[in-house]
């Protein structure tokens, strides 16, 4: 009680001191006239009494003084003090002022846009309910080279009575279908899910209602759940939508709801359908087919569970899948099932990209923090001057550090002020870059909690700051003072950090700039591949005119006419030179493949079947699209349908079936459980050609096999052009889609992109990956030199006399330059072994991130070492210049 | 003169209180009179020890202050118990006269059998 009255007093005080100081006063001279009466009356006379008076008040000034420590909030006051001075002193030296908030707000912004990508995309907990619980199930094969083969309906059958742990199991089957509007067309990517779905996933309908069991099986009406960002995006956030009918590709269904905004996996989807939406889902094919796997499966634990009791069961029950069925498991292919928390699954793509860009971000602010130190002990230094006088003026030792700490907050706060002003320009530009690598980066947000981050690193600097001046210990003042304006050197322990610091700034930019190197020339060596293609100036573009509701042989006769039409008159428009037609384009991965037999050949002992894409191709399609027929013919407009069965396979499926052979006239044929879904048949077709390999999964990806096949013999499942052009082609983009549009009109266009277009949507992501990871490596490399460069600089004018000394004594400004650069080279050649070390640990951990160079690749690696000598010899330079113009009459004057 | 001593932290306040209660409403020079006077002048009380004193029990609520004419007519800012006070200076004084026993009992010269 009694205190908080006098903490209340005090704040009041704090506010009404002003008022308080002549009370006080009056009170004072009060006291001081009634002794010096009482003095009088004593017999002094008035003068003796007034003295005799003032010497018993022991100091009027001290009083007052002690008195206002009293009343008000002194802290506070003195720290209001402490900022007014801060900020003169800080103006007073305005370049060191603008170097250390500049290098500080960079590497601070760096560090906060990045954070909050990191957090975002990794750290933050997954908006489904109890979302640590989940975890992601992945089939893989040899052949699918870590991506899913995702499960068939009787393999979820199994886990689900199998592995208990597995509280619920969600299904869902990535698909796409198109949804017709007003304005054309849109495909959109879908997931049919089971009833079960959100309530396994733990989420919630913003509009409406989700998925239930009762939307399952056949014979239920369609239902719609519609994605946050697609409600957003195509519907504008219509809070009617929920009942509204919508046309599909195939029929119609009805919106239900509108999901919170969530990730999926393995990518985003736009709606999600019950499994009626798909005949071929509920078919008893694919119920019962064991190899049919076209299900992602995502399950959430029981309460009690673990991930590794669910892995543990997991296997044990694969173990005896791959026992009782042997023959959908064939030993050659190697089928292996992990369980993965579905956090990590989502962010697997982006965790190695993210926390290298973090890693060199934090790299960039350890620098620039060092710097700041650097920095600051000079001015130390040079400010000792000063220190003294405040000391011998009574300041105490707390004093100083809290001015210090004051000084370094002002300076720290406003970087981060800065920083954070450059974190929101680069956090756009950071998005798009995850979102290129994870479902989750619409998660991004700059919000309190990365701000708060950026705030704790301001605050942590400036304490660091703050402790590393050498401030005297308590008593030991008065040897301190004496010392006084004379040690402008700083003391060895102050020269021996200043160094360190230096040299760990050289070692730092070694690590970051080998980095940059290597992601720099990764993303070279990427937009170096030979895509397989002859030319760049070729326009792509798909069109679907597949009914989903009638994929069977003959129900697309109409459609080739609508293709074989579009293709002529754009063939006839000016500056096309070929047109093709072909169920992908070239570059793009196709999403259909099969297994692969060649007539007379045994699989090896232990051989994964064989698998292929599957491509159609008009006969001008290698033509338009520049991939050179190696041996053989092109298609031929005789082979149609009714006559001769013909393929065209690429290189390395030719190398893989007939090494060393002539392929052409040779037979292969599509085999597998799979065809019966299709109207593809498995009859043996004769190989009339070989076509050279194209970088179909993207730049970095390997070779795969495909064959082509006549498009005019084979179904037409997808459909795309590919118009080669005499020289832009990008400026054919609009007349073809207007001829495309005119023939059919509701038919979704897509990915109208050059193949440049193409190339460039590989490279991109890894190029602002090197150029950010340059752009930290510069940063560094300036702020190193200018580390060295200063403590150099200070060195001399600390030794200005001992130069003019030795000047004096006959050394000439050469030898003086000599001797400085020598110090200056010693720190440069240790940060530099010491850095080499630290990036050849680094590039093992990037290894990941390489393409077509080796991590720890010489050139780049020497390239790196010469750099920052040349750069930290010349910034060496400077100083040691000064060092030679010293005047030997300096000694003189001193 | 008597050896100077100083006031120790803590036993001032009680003494103000102590004043304040034996002479009824009292200035700051008053109270330093009376403090020195009872002290046979071994204590002097500066201005930068007293005054603070006094604003810290005005603070706790244990004085009251106001502006009155003295006796020969000078303004003068005049301190008076409040209830809180006499509690306060009760109990402090409680406090003290115990401590004192104690340490006079640690403190008497007594033989004992070895």
């Amino acid at each position: 009680m009694k205190y908080l009255r006098a903490a209340l007093a005090r704040v009041t005080g704090f506010f009404t001191g002003h008022r308080a100081d002549d009370d006080l006063r009056e009170e004072l001279q009060a006291h001081l006239d009634m002794e010096t009466d009482e003095y009088i009356r004593r017999g002094m006379d008035p003068e003796a009494a007034r003295r005799q008076a003032l010497l018993a008040s022991g100091g009027m000034t001290q009083a007052a003084e002690s008195v206002r420590d009293q009343r008000g909030l002194p802290w506070l006051e003195s720290a209001v003090a402490d900022l007014r001075y801060a900020l003169r002193a800080l103006r007073q030296s305005p370049a060191f002022t603008v170097v250390v908030v500049v290098t500080l707000a960079l590497g601070i912004g760096a560090n906060t846009a990045i954070f909050s990508v990191v957090r975002g995309v990794l750290l933050k907990p997954l908006p489904h309910r109890d979302g640590d619980r989940l975890v992601y199930l992945r089939q893989s094969t040899n052949q699918t080279s870590g991506a899913s083969a995702q499960f068939s309906v009787p393999e979820v059958r199994d886990f689900r009575s199998g592995a208990k742990s597995l509280g619920g199991i969600a299904e869902y089957s990535p698909f796409f279908t198109t949804l017709q509007g007003t304005d054309g067309a849109l495909r959109i990517d879908i997931g049919l899910v089971t009833g079960n779905f959100f309530e396994v996933m733990g989420l919630s309908p913003v509009l409406g209602r989700l998925t239930l069991p009762s939307d399952d099986g056949t014979g239920v009406p369609t239902v719609m759940v519609l994605t946050h960002d697609f409600w957003m995006k195509r519907f504008g956030g219509d809070s009617g939508i929920v009942g509204k009918q919508v046309t599909l590709g195939s029929g119609s269904a009805t919106v239900i709801g509108v999901l919170q905004p969530a990730p999926f996996f393995p990518r985003q989807v736009d709606a999600f359908f019950n499994m009626v939406a798909s005949p071929h889902h509920l078919s008893a094919l694919m119920i019962q087919g064991r190899t049919h796997r076209m299900t992602e499966v995502v399950a959430r634990l029981t309460p009690t569970a673990t991930v590794q009791q669910a892995r543990a069961e997991v296997a044990a029950v694969y173990a005896r899948m791959q026992r009782d069925f042997k023959e959908a498991y064939d030993p050659g292919s190697h089928y292996r099932v992990e369980v993965i928390p579905f956090k990590e699954v989502l962010g697997e793509r982006a965790r190695l990209t993210l926390w290298l860009l973090m890693g060199a971000a934090a790299f960039v602010l350890i620098i620039s923090a060092a710097n700041v130190v650097n920095l600051t002990l000079m001015r130390g230094v040079r400010r000792e001057h000063e220190l003294v006088v405040r000391a011998a003026l009574g300041a105490g030792v707390r004093r100083l550090r809290r001015l210090l700490l004051v000084e370094n907050l002002v300076l720290t706060l406003v970087a981060a002020g800065l920083g954070a002003l450059i974190a929101v320009a680069g956090v756009g530009l950071l998005t798009t870059l995850a979102a290129r690598y994870s479902p989750r980066a619409n998660e991004i947000r700059l919000d309190g909690v990365v701000f708060g981050f950026t705030l704790l690193v301001s605050v942590a600097i400036a304490l660091l700051l703050a402790f590393v001046a050498t401030l005297p210990k308590e008593g030991s003042f008065a040897s301190w003072i004496s010392a006084g304006g004379r040690r402008m050197s700083g003391g060895l322990r102050k020269q021996r950090l200043q160094r360190g610091l230096v040299v760990a700034q050289i070692a730092v930019s070694v690590v970051l700039l080998a980095g940059a190197g290597l992601l720099t020339r990764t993303m070279i060596q990427l937009s170096e591949v030979d895509t397989g293609l002859r030319t760049e100036e070729v326009l792509t573009m798909q069109v679907s005119l597949l009914n989903p509701a009638r994929v069977v042989p003959g129900a697309d006769v109409e459609s080739k006419l609508l293709y074989d039409r579009m293709r002529e008159e754009i063939r006839a428009l000016p500056g096309v030179v070929e047109a093709g037609l072909g169920s992908n384009i070239p570059l793009r991965s196709s999403q259909l493949g099969f297994d692969l037999k060649a007539e007379g050949r045994a699989l090896a002992v232990g051989e994964a079947t064989p698998h292929a894409d599957f491509r159609t191709a008009s006969p001008e399609y290698f033509r338009a699209a520049g991939i050179p027929l190696l041996k053989g013919r092109e298609f031929a407009a005789t082979d149609r349908a009714g006559t001769e069965k013909v393929v065209i396979i690429n290189q390395t499926l030719a190398d893989r079936f007939y090494p060393g052979e002539d392929p052409l006239g040779k037979r292969i044929a599509w085999t597998g459980d799979v065809l019966r879904f299709t109207p593809i048949s498995g009859e043996w077709r004769t190989i009339v050609g070989v076509a050279g390999n194209t970088q179909d999964g993207g730049l970095d990806a390997a070779p795969r096999s495909a064959v082509y096949l006549p498009f005019h013999q084979e179904f037409a499942m997808m459909g795309g052009l590919v118009i080669r052009a005499d020289s832009n082609a990008k400026a054919l983009a609009a007349a073809a889609t207007r001829i495309v549009r005119a023939i059919a009109p509701t038919a979704p266009i897509e990915n109208v992109l050059t193949v440049k277009q193409i190339k460039d949507q590989s490279v991109s992501p890894r190029r602002l990956n090197a150029v950010l990871v340059s752009s930290f490596g510069i940063l560094a490399l300036i702020i190193a030199a200018v580390g060295i460069a200063g403590v150099l600089a200070f060195s001399v004018s600390a030794r200005t006399n001992e130069i003019g000394i030795r000047m004096s004594l006959g050394a000439d400004g050469g030898r003086v330059q000599r001797m400085i650069l020598k110090e200056g080279g010693v720190l440069l050649a240790i940060g530099l072994v010491l850095g080499v070390a630290g990036a050849f640990f680094a590039a093992g951990v990037i290894r990941g991130l390489l393409f077509g160079i080796a991590p720890h690749d010489p050139t780049t690696f020497i390239s790196v070492a010469v750099l920052m000598a040349v750069i930290g010899i010349g910034a060496c330079w400077l100083p040691a210049l000064r060092a030679a113009r010293v005047d030997p009459a300096i000694t003189m004057r001193t | 003169m008597a050896e100077k001593l100083d006031v120790k932290q803590g036993t001032l306040a009680l003494m103000i209180l102590k004043t304040l209660e034996v002479l009824g409403p009292l200035h700051g020079y008053g109270v330093a009179r009376r403090i020195e006077e009872t002290s046979k002048d071994r204590l002097t009380l500066n201005y930068g020890t007293l005054y603070p004193a006094l604003l810290k029990l005005e603070q706790e609520g244990f004085i009251a202050a106001e502006w009155r004419r003295s006796e020969n007519n000078r303004r003068a800012k005049y301190y008076a118990l409040t209830a809180a006070g006499r509690k306060q200076l009760a109990r402090e004084a409680r406090e003290w006269h115990r401590t004192a026993d104690l340490i006079a009992a640690f403190l008497a010269p007594r033989r004992e059998a070895p």
